[in-house]
């Protein structure tokens, strides 16, 4: 498998709504097996550019070049309440028409990866935030995109709770070779775990820094990013939007 | 009824935007007519021994109640939900099946509430109007004999069977069906 090679090159993308431009000439980039976070402040079209990559809305300018099948996780998890969480991740395999010990199968892999096991038979309204969450990203991970797109999978989430999830994310993009797509508010939440950070201006949109991390063990990437960030002058345009303590500078 | 036709329109009203307006305005006419005016002209079409009267207004009164209710819970969640069931490959009927119809649970579940509620009231009044049985037309009888006490005992049963059959069943109902609310 071609397993270093590019995912997902989006390349100039405009994108205005009512005369409002909102992306203005976005371009990012993402390889296969990379976990790659997409930072910016509320508004700025984040969940717009991933609706894009998802193919849900068209930009008005612009490149999508994407290769394999992109699938979106919706900001809002979107669980179905009328069926358990077993049945809420088969949902997708069942419209494939996969026989029933496959699907079985699946779900139960998915399951233990995010660590729903012990949830599965519960319906959405009897679990927690966290655990709702990682269902949704189960959902659509069972369906075996090559691209991932989670669109703020850590809002609402305890600090525990967002660096497990981080690390399974982690493990999906590193261990199962897909490219997955991190989209939040903070750079302090995803920097850490993200090979690579893009972070978004103020609407109209452009992107601020575009920062590698491979070559940075996890622990030095946030004040390698702080760094980035300052020499731009631009410290003041993220981080403390949840009003979280910044890590030291 | 009523509720079958309601949903039946309601589904309809997502299909096209034509369809969309004209069963906003059908549902405007509906909601202004007066319902004295169904129960004259039914009877009189219908005849005064005709058990069809008190049905046909029941399901008058309760059709724009719950046609209001299918068209805000679609126009809430329908949008979000289309694009998570393309998203997942379903067709159109696995669409309906799983997250539509689902998903109006609730803002039907309360609407059937109120609507039995009134369509049963109305309908009452339709029996004692014409029909040769019925609550209503028991209550009418014994005050075209002059009986206030039969009136009293028919009214109280009436009442009763009302509050019954809200706590029974409607309202455990909607407590169960609010749990089906997608959050936002
Ligand atoms: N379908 C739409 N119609 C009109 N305006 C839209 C639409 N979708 C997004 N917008 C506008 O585009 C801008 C960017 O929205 P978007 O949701 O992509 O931002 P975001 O970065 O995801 O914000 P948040 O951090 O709050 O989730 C907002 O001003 C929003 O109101
Ligand atoms: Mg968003």
């Amino acid at each position: 498998m071609e397993h270093r090679g590019i995912a997902l090159r989006v390349t100039s993308i405009y994108k205005s709504f009512g005369g409002r431009l909102v992306l203005n000439g976005v371009s990012i980039e993402a390889r296969r097996g990379e976990v790659v976070a997409i930072v910016g402040p509320n508004g700025s079209g984040k969940t717009t550019l991933l609706r894009i990559i998802a193919g849900l809305e068209k930009p008005d300018k612009g490149r999508v070049e994407i290769h394999g099948r992109a699938l979106l996780v919706f900001q809002e998890n979107l669980l179905l309440p009328w069926k358990k969480l077993r049945d809420n991740i088969a949902l997708g395999l069942v419209y494939a028409g996969l026989p029933r010990r496959e699907i079985e199968r699946k779900v139960s892999e998915a399951a233990k990866l995010l660590g729903l096991t012990e949830y599965l038979d519960k319906y959405p309204w009897q679990v927690s935030g966290g655990t709702a969450r990682k269902a949704a990203i189960a959902r659509i991970l069972v369906l075996d995109p090559d691209i991932l797109l989670l669109d703020e999978p850590l809002a609402g989430l305890d600090i525990r709770t967002r660096r497990a999830l981080l690390e399974r994310i982690v493990a999906i993009a590193h261990e199962k070779g897909k490219t997955v797509i991190v989209v939040d508010h903070s750079v302090e939440a995803v920097a850490p775990y993200a090979d690579r950070i893009y972070i978004m201006s103020y609407p109209p949109t452009r992107v601020e820094a575009s920062i590698d991390l491979r070559k940075t063990e996890p622990g030095k990437r946030l004040s390698l990013v702080y760094g980035v960030l300052s020499e731009l002058g631009r410290r003041e345009t993220l981080g403390t939007t949840r009003g979280e303590p910044r890590a030291g500078t | 009824m009523g509720f079958g036709v309601a949903l039946l329109l309601g589904l309809l009203y997502t299909l096209h935007p034509v369809l969309r307006e004209a069963i906003r305005a059908l549902n405007t006419v509906l909601q202004s007519i007066s319902v004295l005016i169904w129960i004259v002209v039914l009877v009189m079409v219908f005849g005064v021994l005709s058990p069809l009267p008190p049905i046909l207004v029941a399901s008058l009164v309760a059709l724009p109640i719950v046609l209001a209710a299918v068209v805000a819970g679609l126009d809430s969640s329908s949008r979000k939900l289309a694009e998570l069931a393309t998203m997942l490959g379903a067709n159109k009927l696995q669409y309906y099946r799983d997250f539509l119809l689902p998903s109006l649970a609730p803002s039907l579940a309360g609407a059937t509430r109120s609507a039995l509620g009134a369509a049963l009231r109305i309908s009452v009044v339709a029996e004692a109007f014409g029909s040769s049985g019925g609550i209503g037309y028991m209550i009418a009888n014994y005050y075209n004999l002059a009986e206030p006490r039969g009136v009293f005992a028919w009214g109280t049963i009436l009442v009763v069977v009302m509050i019954l059959l809200d706590k029974l069943l409607l309202e455990p109902l909607e407590k169960r069906a609010a749990r089906w609310s997608i959050e936002a």
